[in-house]
């Protein structure tokens, strides 16, 4: 009798049958890294949402309406019931979850050793950046490093930060003897390597301030001759900075940690955030784009104008070498007659260059729009030359010319023709804007300088509250997390 | 001495002729049956001889035989209507016998009334049932409420189960059904009668039985009527004028020094009425059946031809709907101990509709209400078409060419309407229906009957979609035209054996059933295709014999995964003398939806029944002519929730992508851990209650019940931090039900006139009394309305989705206000509010207006149903009059767009807050909402739903015989008719019967029509 209910599961695959393969073993790895590249369904990105609140850009959008969780973080009215905070908080953690289920799973499987052992350091490694973006947006976390039996669930406790940064550190030191030196680029590009851990290891001793470590990390990452020789890991610049940007180049010798995307997953309007379209092409670009003269017009794709640059931003990069191949400049193009679009939220007529979405790198399939396949740096050569500069300069080592620090920092310039200038944190958090701009790296290098209160009041943050973002209010209902006292709670 | 006595015996209601009435000659057996004319012939011993004329449902008569002539006997129907038999599930009771909780509705009440689904006969007509249609589009479905709400889990529902001749039909498959065919429903109300569907059972039962021949008698049906249809209502939306004022004001409260968008809005005078774009005024509707029905002494049969057109109110061109059908009901005896037949109905609908019907993002409803009365529908002026945005390639244009206007101010899913019609052009919906069943009666002895049923449906259906290149504004744009096929087919079926035994010895009456029943259903194979870039304009043009190259040919599919149910059932219906009532019931299911642990539940169920006016110690009177008190317990189930819920499984779709091959890498992850513990959800419901008549022409029922579902089926959302994608199904809620019912019918005949009146009311108290451990309430089945976030929650001693919200303390009217508003510490509570801004309780008493500030606002839950039939007649005109109504309930009025800044206004933001008005309750227009007026959900968007409609007026004259039976009729009948008259609510928004998961959250609901018909019926 019983067995007439019997019913076929169709595709359903039950978990008891699962993680027996080192195929299987593969696929639970590739699930922690899609959460690295996890898009959410309302369009938002860690880049999105820090440059919407940073003073490099606005949240932009048709109408101060539009997109309200950008123009949340935009204007400082972001709350515990905001898009942002849920988002990021539900991105990492459940990041956190897929390592911690396949550092559980991966134990049984029959596998190659040393393959065995490459899986559990790249996924020790991805939880470390999970849990290192987790603590700096929202400070008090739990740390979760197995998955919590159901009885538990609600008995889950924040811990201080400390520990959570220690974690980090202990999970990429534990990582790195088996991550491979390099990987091969056109099938691998992506994949941790040993360089990318130790640049993130740099970073965050650097955000803990701790100096010495940080410069010890990148002088591993940048090689011994930073500017001139390939490090042990093949990190060099790029000889020309535009190049950084063309599809053709992806994972190429200066990239370190790179989001990967591509134009084949058919995410549709009903999926957004889904597949592995790259939205930030669609979204950054000008609204309405009309062209007139098709000659002299570039193809962009009309797109929603979010993230414009802000005019001050503009002012800075205006006549640096760097502008063209950063900022779309619709206002020109418009002035002179080429080209049209709507003058919408926040407008200012600088838009970014370089990812936006063009007609020539256009998915073939699903909503074209939406699979643009631009990947993103986390962290490139540039990155980490300008931080070991910073790095050494803080823990009072020698900056002057001739020095590793000097080298890094004008090796920078030098690629774009620009001429040396001295190690300075002035000139550091200059070079930075201008290099890094619209990467994502603004907002958290504000908030690391203590720069962010004066730089970012004309938008609204309040010193000793915006460094975080509240914890989702969802996380609160039914359970022992504590809001930040910096957003009304006692933690 | 003997002699014969004669007569015709006819249906005093319609004259006519009614066959197969016992005349008994009294005080002996001795009886004969009328034959298909409704004649007699019967032997008396002598002329004073008395005869007694019996039939089932119609008051017996006795007469005198007198020697002369034959005589004629009209019977009336029996008002208390207690001889009547009650479907009970699997068989029949007599109504007086019954002891459960079961209201009827019978083919008289349903007779040329202007119904187009099944679930609108039972709306305001049977009490404890809570209706809502769920949207205006012709041939939409119901929301359905049986005794209130069984479950809140997400993948549950509350739709009862609908058995039609004994076949499960699913909730969303009834709308095939024609309303003519029907010959009764019944609703199983209470656990007492429900336990004998056991496991599905919880949601209420609903019985429909369709008609069947009789004997000897050949009639012939016609009934038809035709009609038109409009809007009852439309909104007061601002004019272009008072638009561009508004605009102007709400430019200078947000930027003092901004240049005012509108120079001179007196000038633009009244601007686009879109709603007068998109409501037809004369939306026509015509509904015709046709039923031939009769049979012989073997056999018998009904069958039926329906025909249903309408057109919707709401931009006809895409909204309508086509519905035939064809039935074929027979019986016949080939033998003494063996009776085979069929109940067969077919049905063909082929519907177009507009899309979102109750939905802010998109469609012509909510487009007419956002879209801005500056911009024209139709852009005429040369210097503008010449300009972008009219020079972007594939701007839509009417027939002369101009363009379609577009809005500069109001965009996202806001469409021009014409537009946006003309895209969705010729597209349609279709389904083909065969539901039916097949069985055997066999009968080897006296009391004693085996019936074995087959029964099914099969369905196919699917629709046709063109969608031409087309730029609609700046995000709908599409450069490439599609062309999509869906195609579904359902083969589901049943087979069940009963063995029924009755006996009566001396005064006790017994009858027990035993049964077995198998089940499949959700049997869904799915094929679609997507062919894009074909060489074609429109609908008319696209077909898939257009070969575009392969990369332009998407196909998917689906198998759906089945549902399968094993049941084992038996009931004992006892009785003394009518006097002392006992029904027993256990049902013992097993559903593919459970892990082993719990695979089979068990259902019981018992019910008493006293009847005192039997008793000798009550004297015959005129005031109490019958009482039954009944009462009973019971248990049932639910197991509609997902397949497979109780296991854990891993999920695909965790891609990533490495190296540049620009392909996805496949990554599996859990999808959620296991319960191999899920069981069902029980319901366990007791119910005491009535009925009587009273000064022989009243009757009543009278229910109180009290039901509670325990171990309701949730995923409890589990805290974002574990990571896990979704949680396990677990048994954690429980959630009460109370209720009373009470049904009151009266009916009297002055000379010649009739009068019948029948009123029920239904009072209903829905209360959540457990969630998970620590739970104080969910939002998984929450409402959700734009940049608001939730609007409703499931809390403990609140019920299913009550509202919750923001209370508000009034508009501040300064900034002195604003600042001493501070919390404990003296933080100034709401720093981005300005005068004119929403001033927000601070219900926890801290230093900030936040989340946790939220309170209850109100359950959309009706917490009364009602409803009232009139019916009159007088010589050859008749009358009907029948409303219903709800109330108790609040509705979310959502039909502005929140996050379309410049999105139009209803007029009462005329009345809103300025230096010169202070107002308490409307704020202040302005375009960036930092002080969340109208992003906080506060009780300013709710209304109270409280409703009573006129649903139908019909008055009807019945041409007189001696002129029709020259055509040879029975009877011709025209009428006129109204439907959806007037409706009386203090509601502003189109319409406040709103279904749906929550009653009661409108955003821009499709209204119901108002029509007028003129109708003819014709009997042979």
């Amino acid at each position: 009798c019983k067995k007439d209910l019997d019913v076929n599961p169709r595709e359903r695959i039950l978990e008891s049958n699962y993680y027996k393969t080192p195929e299987q073993a593969f696929s639970s790895l590739i699930s922690v890294y899609d959460q690295f590249g996890n898009q959410s369904g309302g369009y938002l990105t860690k880049l999105n949402i820090f440059s919407s609140g940073s003073d490099d850009h606005y949240a932009g959008g048709d109408s101060p309406s539009d997109l309200g969780d950008l123009q949340a973080m935009n204007n400082y009215t972001v709350s515990s019931l905001s898009g942002a905070p849920s988002y990021l908080w539900g991105k990492g953690f459940t990041g956190v979850y897929r390592a911690n289920i396949f550092l559980q799973k991966v134990e049984e499987i029959q596998m190659d050793a040393s393959t065995k052992n490459r899986y559990i350091a790249e996924a020790k490694a991805l939880r470390a950046i999970f849990y290192f973006d987790l603590v700096r947006i929202f400070k008090n976390i739990p740390l979760i490093l197995k998955p919590v039996e159901t009885s538990d669930w609600y008995n889950v406790l924040q811990v201080p930060p400390a520990d959570v940064y220690k974690q980090i550190e202990l999970d990429l030191k534990e990582a790195i003897p088996n991550l491979p030196l390099t990987v091969p680029r056109n099938t691998e590009g992506g994949r941790l390597t040993q360089g990318a851990a130790h640049a993130v290891l740099g970073k965050v001793y650097l955000w803990q301030e701790k100096f010495a470590d940080a410069a010890t990390e990148f002088a591993d990452v940048n090689g011994p001759s930073p500017g001139t020789t390939p490090s042990k890991y093949g990190y060099v610049l790029m000889s020309k900075f535009e190049d950084l940007y063309k599809l053709a180049n992806k994972f190429n010798s200066e990239s370190i940690l790179e989001i990967s995307y591509n134009s084949t997953s058919n995410m549709g309007w009903g999926n957004v955030g889904s597949g592995e379209g790259n939205v930030a092409g669609i979204m950054s670009g000008p609204r309405n784009y009309n062209i007139l003269i098709p000659d002299k017009a570039p193809d962009y794709v009309s797109g929603w104008s979010v993230m414009p640059f802000t005019k001050e931003f503009f002012a800075l990069i205006h006549f640096d070498p760097r502008n063209k191949p950063t900022v779309a400049n619709l206002d020109s193009l418009e002035k002179a007659g080429i080209v049209t679009y709507k003058h919408a939220n926040d407008n200012t007529g600088y838009f970014v260059e370089k990812y936006a979405g063009r007609v020539s790198t256009k998915a073939n399939s699903g909503q074209l729009e939406l699979n643009f396949p631009y990947n993103l740096y986390e962290i490139r050569l540039a990155d980490t030359y300008l931080m070991e500069a910073e790095a050494v300069l803080k823990s009072g080592g020698a900056v002057g010319a001739g020095s590793r620090a000097y080298a890094a920092l004008n090796a920078v310039r030098a690629r774009v023709g620009l001429k040396p200038v001295d190690v300075t944190m002035d000139n550091i958090i200059k070079e930075r804007r201008i290099e890094l701009a619209a990467e994502g790296q603004r907002w958290f290098d504000l908030v690391r300088w203590g720069l962010a209160p004066a730089k970012l009041a004309f938008k609204g943050f309040v010193a000793g509250k915006n460094e975080t973002l509240p914890i989702p209010n969802g996380e609160l209902n039914n359970t022992k997390i504590v809001q930040s006292k910096e957003w009304g709670g006692t933690k | 001495q003997e002699v014969t006595a004669t007569g015709k015996v006819t249906d005093k209601s319609d004259g006519k002729p009614l066959p197969g009435v016992t005349i008994t000659l009294q005080g002996t057996t001795k009886a004969t049956l009328t034959d298909a004319s409704g004649n007699f012939r019967i032997a008396v011993p002598s002329a004073g001889s008395k005869l007694i004329i019996s039939q089932l449902g119609m008051v017996s008569q006795t007469i005198t035989v007198t020697n002369s002539s034959s005589v004629n006997i009209a019977l009336e129907t029996d008002v208390t209507a207690l001889g009547e038999v009650v479907v009970v599930g699997y068989g029949t009771q007599k109504k007086s016998n019954v002891t459960g909780s079961i209201s009827s509705v019978k083919a008289k009440d349903l007779e040329s009334m202007p119904i187009n689904r099944v679930e609108q006969a039972l709306q305001g007509r049977t009490s404890g049932v809570t209706i809502a249609t769920n949207n205006g589009q012709p041939g939409s479905a119901a929301t359905v409420r049986i005794r209130g709400y069984t479950t809140f889990a997400k993948d549950g529902n509350n739709n009862p189960l609908w058995v039609v001749d004994g076949v499960i039909v699913d909730n969303g498959g009834i709308g095939y059904l024609n309303q003519s065919d029907i010959e009764s429903i019944e609703v199983l109300k209470d656990a007492a009668s429900q336990a004998i569907y056991g496991a599905r059972a919880a949601n209420g039962v609903i019985i429909v039985t369709t008609k069947r021949g009789k004997s000897g008698l050949l009639q012939i049906n016609y009934n038809g009527f035709y009609g038109t249809s409009a809007a009852a209502k439309t909104l007061d939306l601002l004019n272009a004028s008072e638009y561009a004022t508004l605009r102007n004001e709400a430019a200078k409260n947000t930027d003092p020094n901004a240049t005012l968008p509108f120079a001179n809005p007196a000038a633009l005078g009244k601007g686009t009425d879109w709603q007068d774009i998109i409501f037809n005024n004369d939306a026509r509707r015509q509904t015709h059946e046709f039923s031939i029905a009769g049979g012989g002494e073997k056999s018998t049969f009904y069958s039926s031809f329906g025909y249903i057109k309408q057109e919707g109110i709401v931009a006809s061109p895409i909204s309508k709907w086509n519905r035939a059908n064809i039935r074929l009901n027979s019986t016949h005896k080939l033998a003494k101990w063996l009776t085979v037949g069929e109940n067969l109905g077919y049905s063909h609908s082929v519907n177009s509709s507009l899309g979102n019907t109750n939905n802010e993002f998109g469609g012509p409803l909510s487009s007419a209400i956002g879209l801005d009365p500056t911009t024209p529908a139709i852009e005429t002026n040369p210097d503008l078409i010449s300009k972008p945005p009219y020079t972007t390639p594939n701007v839509l244009r009417d027939k002369s060419g101009n363009p379609f206007g577009l809005s500069p101010w109001v965009g996202q899913e806001l469409i021009n309407p014409l537009a946006y019609i003309q895209t969705k052009l010729g597209n349609y919906g279709w389904d083909h229906n065969i539901i039916g069943n097949a069985f055997a009666e066999l009968q080897p002895i006296k009391d004693l009957v085996f019936r074995s049923t087959l029964g099914t449906k099969i369905a196919f259906y699917g629709d046709d979609a063109f969608n031409p290149v087309a730029y609609l504004n700046s995000s709908n744009i599409r450069t490439k035209n599609s062309f999509v096929r869906n195609w579904n087919n359902v083969l589901n079926y049943n087979f069940e054996n009963t063995l029924s035994y009755s006996k009566t010895f001396g005064k006790h009456n017994a009858n027990i059933i035993v049964g077995q029943g198998i089940y499949l259903d959700e049997n869904v194979k799915t094929l679609n295709v997507t062919f894009n870039n074909i060489i074609a304009n429109n609908f008319e043009e696209a077909n898939l014999n257009y070969k575009p190259v392969s990369a332009d040919r998407t196909a998917d599919g689906n198998d759906g995964t089945v549902h399968k149910v094993n049941s084992l059932f038996s009931r004992i219906s006892y009785n003394y003398d009518e006097k002392y009532l006992f029904t027993g019931i256990i049902r013992r299911d097993g559903s593919s939806r459970f892990g082993d642990n719990n695979k089979f539940g068990y259902f019981p169920s018992f019910s008493l029944g006293w009847v005192p006016t039997k008793e000798n110690f009550w004297k015959e009177n005129n005031v109490i002519n019958f009482f039954k008190i009944r009462g009973g317990y019971g248990v049932t189930g639910n197991d509609q929730i997902s397949n497979f819920a109780y296991n854990a499984l891993v999920s695909s779709g965790r891609n990533y992508t490495f190296g540049t091959t620009d392909v996805s890498s496949i990554g599996w992850s859990p999808a959620a851990p296991s319960n191999p513990d899920l069981k069902w959800e029980e319901t366990r419901q007791t119910t005491l209650g009535f009925d009587a008549t009273i000064f022989t022409n009243f009757t009543l029922a009278f229910d109180v019940y009290k039901k509670k579902t325990v171990g309701v089926l949730q995923y409890p959302t589990p805290p974002s931090y574990l990571g896990v994608a979704g949680a396990p199904a677990q048994n954690i809620g429980d959630m009460e039900n109370k209720g009373l019912e009470l049904e009151l019918g009266y009916r009297k005949t002055f000379g010649e006139f009739n009068l019948g009146v029948n009123g029920n009311v239904s009072f209903l108290k829905n209360k959540v009394t457990k969630l998970a451990t620590g739970k104080l309430f969910i939002e998984d089945e929450a409402q959700s309305f734009q940049g608001m976030g939730n609007i409703t929650r499931t809390g403990i001693g609140h019920s299913f989705n009550e509202f919750y919200g923001y209370e508000t303390l009034g508009i501040f009217q300064n900034q002195a206000e604003i600042d001493s508003y501070v919390g404990p510490g003296g933080t100034k509570l709401q720093p981005n509010a300005k005068p004119g801004d929403v001033k927000f309780a601070n219900l926890n008493g801290d230093n900030q207006i936040e989340a946790a500030d939220r309170t209850y606002l109100g359950s959309p839950i009706p917490k009364y149903t009602y409803g009232l039939t009139i019916n009159m007649a007088y010589k050859n005109f008749d009358f009907v009059v029948f409303g219903s109504g709800a109330g108790g309930n609040m509705i979310f009025q959502g039909l502005r767009r929140l996050d379309v800044t410049f999105a139009n206004w209803q007029t009462d933001i005329l009345n809103r807050w300025t230096p010169t008005n202070p107002s308490t309750t409307i704020p202040r227009v302005v375009e960036k909402d930092d002080n969340k007026n109208n992003t906080n959900f506060t009780r300013r968007y709710l209304e109270k739903g409280d409703y009573f409609r006129l649903k139908t007026l019909q008055l009807g004259y019945n041409i007189p015989k001696n002129v029709i039976q020259k055509i040879g009729a029975q009877k011709v009948r025209v009428y006129v008719m109204s439907e959806n008259l007037f409706t009386i609510t203090k509601y502003t928004g189109y319409d406040p019967e709103i279904g749906g998961t929550v009653f009661g959250v409108d955003k821009g609901i499709y209204p119901q029509a108002r029509s007028f018909m003129v109708g003819l019926n014709v009997g042979f």
